[in-house]
């Protein structure tokens, strides 16, 4: 017997979303080639017992590295789907007939090579069924021992090529969602004044993961400074989007004039008709600067962290009483707290709380907290250290005593003025 | 941490004892266990947090995803809670006016049938109104 006309094709597939995302079974390494000599699991299913004896003949007699296992017809192949690395496909099955059964097969398998066998006639059947997302063809009768374990290796090979292509696609396409998104959540701040200093941070959580913190920060008058850092609670590219549309409403409110209640009642409406659950909501912190005469801020807080407020003999959270979350009950009143900004020297540090909910071991709370948090100020402060490199500093600490990377994101602005900035 | 969930019935009471930490990762077992009690017919509930020693924003709004779901059924949600660090946590986020919380499980069911226990804030412009009818 001897079929050399048969050669690998190369398998084009119009469709990816019947491959489901995982590909390989835990034992079976699917991102690395096959060792030469590796022996792969074979499944032929396959009714006639003269042509299934000819396969295992032809892959004995070329002494492939082959462990072949033969089902009679597509329910007798099922419940072994899971474990073997090619199947040998006939397309005259009792259960399934032409490319039926492949279809079966490419909806119910994962990362698993599929090569088609037909007969002499079936030719175009053969082509059929690669452009359907078999990996292969092969003639029955015209193909002998070397060719057969030959094209079950190349079928392994491309299938798991093609796996490794997708997943590539698949990585490249959330790092530019990934990217999109966190352009949307930490945009360029439109501050131009000279008389401060703005430093912006942001650090993901644990495992890469965006979350749904994002800040902005406008000059929306001359010595008039709008200050916003908020967080969606959860976390993936539905909070993130989320966190996008919240700050850019934000942008939007700001540069329009909307301002104070109003502005936060209209973020409230938007988080309410965006988001897909009710258990997702926004904490702010709105933060107005007023540069002119001795210097002002108003701070209106909803369900977030006060911000810190860095003097040069304090440093201490804005004293304002705290207001509910966003997305809880729309309307509710969140009047503003005024402070008074010292002439010459102060910062303020307004955080989100991944920040501080790393863990501390000794601490009795288990955790850093606002007051842990304001130590480490002060011991910033002591040692004398620059004051735009706080939001690092603070982090690197958060993550020393957390004895790793933060589970949470962390975004933070610092609006200095004087020394240190 | 894992957590731990246990339900139990008292004096007209549902209380779910809650132990450990509410997280991100925890988060969506304590939202399944709720959703089935309330399910299976439970209206008072009680929220046990004394033994949680962590509680996150997607904890919070597990929380306030049960209260919004009692209340549409004519149901309540009581918190009882005597940790100041979590209690901390209600104040800032300004849930404490939501929820009706007691300082523990005993104040709650000694106080909260009807809604109206000493943990209740009276009605008033921050607190009164009804986190179910925030809905969309």
């Amino acid at each position: 017997m001897n079929a050399p006309d048969i050669a690998p094709m190369s398998a084009t597939r119009n469709t990816t979303g019947i491959w489901p995302r995982t590909a390989f079974g835990p034992d079976v390494p699917a991102r690395r080639s096959a060792p030469p000599r590796e022996r792969l699991r074979v499944l032929l299913i396959e009714d006639d017992a003269g042509d299934a004896f000819l396969v295992s003949e032809l892959l004995a007699e070329a002494d492939a590295p082959v462990d072949l296992r033969t089902a009679t017809s597509m329910a007798d192949a099922a419940p072994h789907l899971s474990e073997v690395d090619c199947v040998l496909l006939d397309l005259d099955l009792p259960d399934a007939s032409g490319l039926d059964g492949l279809r079966q097969l490419l909806a119910s398998t994962t990362g698993v090579a599929v090569c088609v066998l037909t007969g002499l006639a079936d030719e175009p059947l053969g082509i059929a069924a690669v452009a359907e997302g078999a990996q292969d063809y092969l003639i029955k009768g015209r193909v002998d021992g070397v060719l057969l374990a030959r094209a079950v290796r190349y079928a392994v090979e491309r299938r798991r090529a093609e796996d490794s292509a997708r997943r590539l696609r698949e990585a490249e396409l959330r790092a530019a969602e990934a990217s999109r998104l966190e352009r949307g959540l930490l945009p360029q701040p439109l501050i131009a004044t000279a008389a401060v200093s703005l430093h912006t941070f942001y650090r993901p959580g644990r495992k890469g993961v965006l979350g749904g913190d994002f800040y902005d920060a406008i000059e929306t008058g001359p010595g008039q400074l709008s200050l916003l850092v908020g967080d969606v609670s959860g976390h993936g590219v539905e909070e993130a989007a989320l966190g996008v549309e919240l700050r850019a409403a934000w942008r939007a409110l700001t540069l329009a004039g909307v301002a104070g209640e109003q502005q936060l009642a209209a973020l409230d409406r938007v988080l309410i008709s965006a988001r897909r659950s009710e258990e997702i909501f926004a904490t702010v912190a709105a933060v107005e600067v007023d540069l002119t005469g001795t210097g002002r801020a108003t701070v209106r807080l909803c369900g977030h962290p006060a911000p810190l407020l860095i003097t040069d003999d304090r440093v201490a959270p804005v004293d304002a009483e705290p207001r509910l979350m966003l997305g809880v009950l729309p309307g509710v009143p969140r009047p503003a707290h005024g402070v008074e900004l010292p002439e010459r020297n102060w910062a303020v540090l307004i955080y989100t709380d991944g920040l501080i909910e790393g863990r501390v071991p000794d601490d009795p709370d288990g955790r850093l907290g606002i007051d842990g948090l304001t130590e480490l100020v002060h011991a910033y402060r002591r040692r004398g250290g620059p004051l735009d490199g706080l939001p690092d500093w603070l982090v690197g600490q958060a993550e020393e005593r957390n004895g790793g990377p933060l589970a949470d994101d962390v975004a933070m602005l610092l609006l200095t003025k004087g020394s240190g900035r | 941490m894992e957590l731990s969930l246990s339900a139990r019935d008292a004096e007209g009471y549902l209380i779910l004892d809650v132990a450990g930490e509410i997280d991100v990762y925890t988060a969506p077992q304590l939202r399944e266990r709720l959703i089935a009690l309330v399910e299976g017919g439970a209206r008072h509930v009680i929220v046990n947090l004394d033994r949680v020693e962590f509680l996150d924003s997607t904890g919070l709004g597990v929380l306030v995803g049960a209260l919004k779901r009692l209340r549409g059924v004519g149901g309540e949600l009581f918190l009882a809670c005597g940790q100041e660090r979590l209690l901390k946590i209600f104040r800032i986020t300004g849930l404490d006016r939501v929820f009706t919380m007691f300082p523990s499980v005993e104040a709650a069911t000694a106080g909260g049938q009807g809604g109206s226990g000493t943990g209740t804030p009276a009605p008033d412009a921050d607190g009164g109104a009804d986190p179910a009818a925030s809905a969309g």
